[in-house]
């Protein structure tokens, strides 16, 4: 297939030749390095690539990606990194208005009946950037000879790839982890990545955040090796039960190259099972103490297996395990049969006890393969009686909302960002947050784990100016809506939220994303997360502005800077659902006051639930004054971006530099009041 | 001057000097009847006016003042903050009032006057409309403490305040600020955070909000110490560390004490738009209105914490 530049116009074109969205695991050659954390299966192209800027797309370099393509003239960028940070393109902050309010007149693809006025919106738009990015690289030593992926975690916003030439896939969905498989074209040296990336695509219509707009790799872009058997996607399903007794159940998807199968002799099979392998799966304590130890043996039946692959490649079920081929690959999809495991210590904020597990495929001659280590705790959520339970006690959310944020690399962040925040965090008695309103970066999700912070996981959505227009609700053209050739594509949003962060114990929550009105394809981004039955409740907002679908959608009455007042109307009048603000508290400037009208409806009713704090940090950027020569923060039309919403980007309980707002004792007092 | 246990008082022709020893405190003040208030406090050769005090009626507007619109209905407040007229003066030697000793009145006076006691008044007419008044009197006692009575006189049909005090501007900037009272940053909406006890404030530390707005409020305040050791006195390369004491006469007061007046903080879009900082300003105030937060985009702060215009506010405190 060739890559085709219309597909930035199509809504229903948004992800082509990428590896199924799979959880978020770490996987290991050997037990050592899963300890240590060193990953020679793992090479990280981070770092200096070089770099072209096209203003549009009818004037970028579009034969870049070929081989033999004199670069020369091409500039050098870090990745990763926003291009605007990079200078290349202007810094613009908007909040609900699309960012193209004034330049360009746009209507969604099929949201105003059969028009063809959108093909050409964005590909052949007079102003819609383009980054033109080349890696070259050398296999490290730990990939030779193994299949090859590369995994990207965050491009904004429509990215194509080739590699040495051949076109691999194309992504939109800005903000979680996409991954192509670079096998059929990797060489051992001299390898060349090419990446297009656009700022602008039908995604931009689903991706309308209350945020700085960039664009770019802003995110890790890693190299992976796949062992020879692989664990592709694993689900831990730990229960815990009402008598404080839990049980555990796994489902593993795992790859095999097919060439082996091909190899496997008779001989090498094991004779008892005739299975080219096994996987090990280990649970144990805190102390180290193993809770659980199963063996898997993985179906080696190669004859079922080609036989399904005959027969549309639908998975050939066999004792609730199949296999696959595709691609030349061996796809098996196991489960182990859930296990009880006697008493265990539960997971919350209070004690974050997490148990660690194991994985480990190994080869028919019994070889160890592969290691996967995932950390997961055992907690019950309940809705009874329309109040939320987390392990039989009444949830009581101290959130507050957190966008990813440095004031010099603006949503480029690292450990050092994240740690610091979680830091603040637990100083201040936080209990909760909510990741808007996108996925945020994976170690986020471990540190949350680990100090028993309640997420609420948010798909990336938000089509605020579709709907709400100079502040009023004005849906006369919106999507997602009910327009079909918009489902695909939010489905696939909150697959890939699903996906990827399912084994987090921290996610009581799965959000649709914020504020994108309500209709038949949000209904069914809610029928999907209910379908997985993982035992995490779906929030969804949105259902305040269209009532018609609050039966259909959320399983929580879910409101932004209602009143106390309003609180208490609600809850007075034969409320449906439990209460949750997912934003409250507008801490813009000089703000939070009147915390406690909030804090004490939860004396009141037991249906109000907390909520969330709007927001975390302020988003401000550090420059060099060009009068003072000192350093800096800049917010919305600082940068001659127009029309913009000026200061309303710093709404943070922590300044951009994450030096705490003086409100901040405030919200210890009370969160700490109520935890 | 004699060393007395008394007051000496010199009744100028302008200006009204009070003067006077304690054991290690030598105080020196003049209040003018022509700009309307003390012009002139020293205490141990450190001058601590750099302009009459006044009333203040304004803070920058923070980000939900502009929201809601606070400054759409209460703006008269602001050109109130930055423009008041002196109406009249009052003497009072010993409890008695006297006539106000200007000349040729004043002739009868001598240079040796004294007094146990020495309250001067002053009358302050707000350009709101309807016009409404301010009464601050400043009274000295023999040990050189100055009790200071502020009243606003209420008036019906004025709009809501965002915040009532009295303002006093030091000629250079504090080196630290310490006072008895509540941690942080508070208001009257958001202070059940704030710790009790003695904290000290090193600099002047203005709160880098995006856009420069009100900042460093300090509520249930019983008393704050403003340290200073720089002059603008010409013989004076460093001045010998000193502080001024204002305390509360009975319960608490509001303070904040930054480098910039109101309507300084207010002509910025950004911190570095602020201008360098050269003064102490410390408001000392009656009246806080709340910071509220329900939202930055309309929402009101809660009614408890609104400051009624119609409303008398009176307070008092004193200076030594």
């Amino acid at each position: 297939m060739d890559a085709d530049i219309r597909w930035l116009d199509d809504p229903e074109v948004f992800r082509v030749g990428a590896v199924a969205a799979h959880s978020d695991h770490r996987f290991y050659i050997c037990e050592e390095e899963a300890k240590t954390g060193k990953n020679s299966l793992a090479q990280s192209l981070n770092g200096v690539w070089k770099f072209h800027y096209s203003e549009n797309a009818p004037e970028r370099p579009a034969d870049f990606f070929r081989e033999g393509f004199d670069s020369a003239g091409f500039d050098e960028i870090k990745v990763p990194c926003h291009i605007e940070i990079a200078g290349y393109d202007k810094i613009y902050y908007i909040n609900t208005m699309y960012p193209w309010e004034g330049h360009f007149y746009r209507r969604p693809a099929h949201s105003l009946g059969g028009t063809k006025e959108w093909e050409g919106m964005f590909s052949a738009a007079s102003y819609n950037p383009v980054g033109s990015y080349l890696k070259e690289f050398d296999l490290d030593k730990g990939l030779l000879g193994k299949r090859v992926t590369v995994c990207f975690e965050g491009v904004e916003q429509a990215m194509y790839l080739w590699l040495n030439g051949h076109f691999i896939g194309y992504g939109e969905d800005s903000f979680t982890p996409i991954t192509f498989d670079l096998t059929p074209y990797i060489k051992e040296k001299g390898n060349i990545l090419a990446v297009e990336v656009h700022k602008r695509s039908t995604a931009a219509f689903l991706e309308d955040q209350d945020f700085f707009r960039f664009f770019g790799i802003f995110r890790n872009v890693t190299l992976y090796g796949l062992p020879k058997m692989h664990v592709e996607d694993l689900w831990a399903k730990p229960v815990l039960n009402e008598d404080g007794t839990g049980s555990f159940g796994l489902e593993l998807k795992i790859s095999m190259e097919k060439i082996s199968m091909e190899s496997i002799s008779v001989e090498s099979i094991s004779v008892e099972t005739g299975s080219p392998g096994r996987a090990e799966i280990i649970l144990a304590d805190k102390d180290g103490n193993c809770v659980l130890r199963r063996n898997m043996l993985l179906p080696g039946n190669v004859k079922a297996a080609e036989k399904a692959e005959g027969a549309g490649g639908t998975a050939g079920k066999e004792n609730g395990s199949g296999a696959v081929l595709k691609d030349g690959f061996m796809e098996i999809a196991c489960e182990m049969e859930r296990a009880d495991i006697g008493k265990v210590t539960p997971w919350d904020n209070h004690n974050p006890y997490l148990y660690q597990l194991y994985v480990k495929l190994y080869d028919g001659e019994d070889g160890l393969v592969e290691t996967v280590p995932y950390q997961i705790g055992f907690c019950r959520l309940e809705l009874k009686d329309k109040v939320i339970y987390l392990n039989g006690k009444r949830l009581i959310l101290n959130g507050v909302n957190r966008h990813e944020w440095s004031p010099e690399q603006g949503r480029c962040i690292g450990m050092d960002e994240m740690e610091q925040d979680m830091e603040i965090f637990l100083k201040n008695n936080i209990n909760a947050v909510r990741t808007c309103h996108y996925p945020d970066q994976i170690p986020w999700y471990d540190l949350c784990d680990k100090n028993g912070i309640y997420m609420m996981a948010e798909s990336n959505l938000e089509t605020h100016g579709s709907w709400q227009k100079m502040g009023a609700i004005e849906p006369s053209w919106n999507v997602p809506g009910d327009v079909p050739e918009w489902k695909e594509a939010v489905l696939d949003r909150a697959r890939n939220n699903f996906e990827t962060f399912k084994n987090h114990t921290s996610i009581l929550f799965w959000s649709l994303g914020n504020e994108s009105y309500a209709g038949e394809n949000l209904v069914a981004m809610e029928q999907y997360f209910k379908e997985k039955e993982d035992g995490r409740l779906v929030h969804y907002e949105g259902v305040f502005n269209n009532r018609s679908y609050e039966d259909r959608i959320s399983d929580v009455e879910s409101r932004m800077y209602a009143t106390p007042e309003e609180i208490r109307e609600y809850l007075s009048e034969n409320p449906k659902k439990p209460f949750i603000l997912c934003e409250y508290m507008h801490d813009m400037g000089n703000s939070l006051g009147g915390l406690d009208s909030y804090m004490k409806l939860l004396d009141e009713f037991e249906m109000y639930q907390g909520g969330f704090i709007w927001d975390y940090i302020d988003q401000a950027i550090l420059v060099t004054d060009a009068v003072s020569g000192q350093k800096v923060m800049r917010y919305g039309g600082d940068f001659d971006d127009r029309p913009a919403d000026y200061e309303f980007s710093g709404n943070g309980i922590v300044f951009a530099d994450r030096t705490e707002k003086p409100a901040m004792q405030e919200v210890r007092y009370y969160y700490g009041l109520y935890r | 001057m004699d060393c007395t246990d008394k007051l000496a008082v010199v009744y100028g022709d302008v200006t009204l000097g009070v003067h006077g020893k304690t054991e290690g405190k030598k105080f020196d003040y003049i209040f003018s009847y022509v700009t309307g208030g003390p012009e002139s406090l020293v205490i141990n050769g450190m001058e601590w006016l750099y302009r009459t005090p006044k009333p203040t009626f304004w803070r920058a507007l923070t980000d939900n003042d502009r929201g809601c619109g606070f400054h759409l209905k209460s703006g008269m407040w602001l050109s109130a903050d930055l423009f008041i007229r002196c109406i009249s003066c009052q003497v009072a030697v010993d409890g008695k009032e006297i006539p106000l000793p200007i000349a040729p009145e004043n002739n009868k006076y001598t240079g040796r006057e004294v007094a146990e006691q020495i309250q001067i008044t002053f009358v302050y007419e707000t350009i709101t409309h309807p016009a409404t008044q301010v009464t601050v009197a400043y009274q000295v006692d023999k040990t050189g403490e100055i009790q200071v009575t502020v009243h606003y006189h209420g008036n019906k049909e004025l709009p809501e305040l965002p915040v009532f005090g009295m303002r006093f501007i030091m000629p250079t900037c504090a080196d630290k600020f310490v006072y008895e009272g509540l941690s942080g940053e508070t208001y009257p909406d958001r202070k059940a955070g704030g710790e009790k006890g003695v904290f000290e404030v090193q600099g002047l530390p203005v709160t880098p909000y995006l856009v420069p707005q009100d900042c460093g409020m300090h509520m249930d305040t019983k008393w704050v110490e403003i340290h200073r050791s720089t002059a603008l006195d010409n013989r004076k390369k460093k001045a010998e560390p000193s502080s001024l004491r204002f305390m509360a006469k009975e319960g608490e007061f509001a303070f904040s004490c930054l480098p910039y007046t109101a309507s300084e903080l207010e002509n910025a879009t950004h911190m570095e738009e602020l201008p360098p900082a050269r003064r102490t300003v410390v408001c000392v105030c009656g009246a806080v209105r709340g910071v509220g937060g329900i939202n930055s985009w309309g929402a009101e702060v809660e009614p408890a914490y609104h400051i009624d215009g119609g409303e008398d506010i009176v307070y008092s405190f004193s200076i030594s």
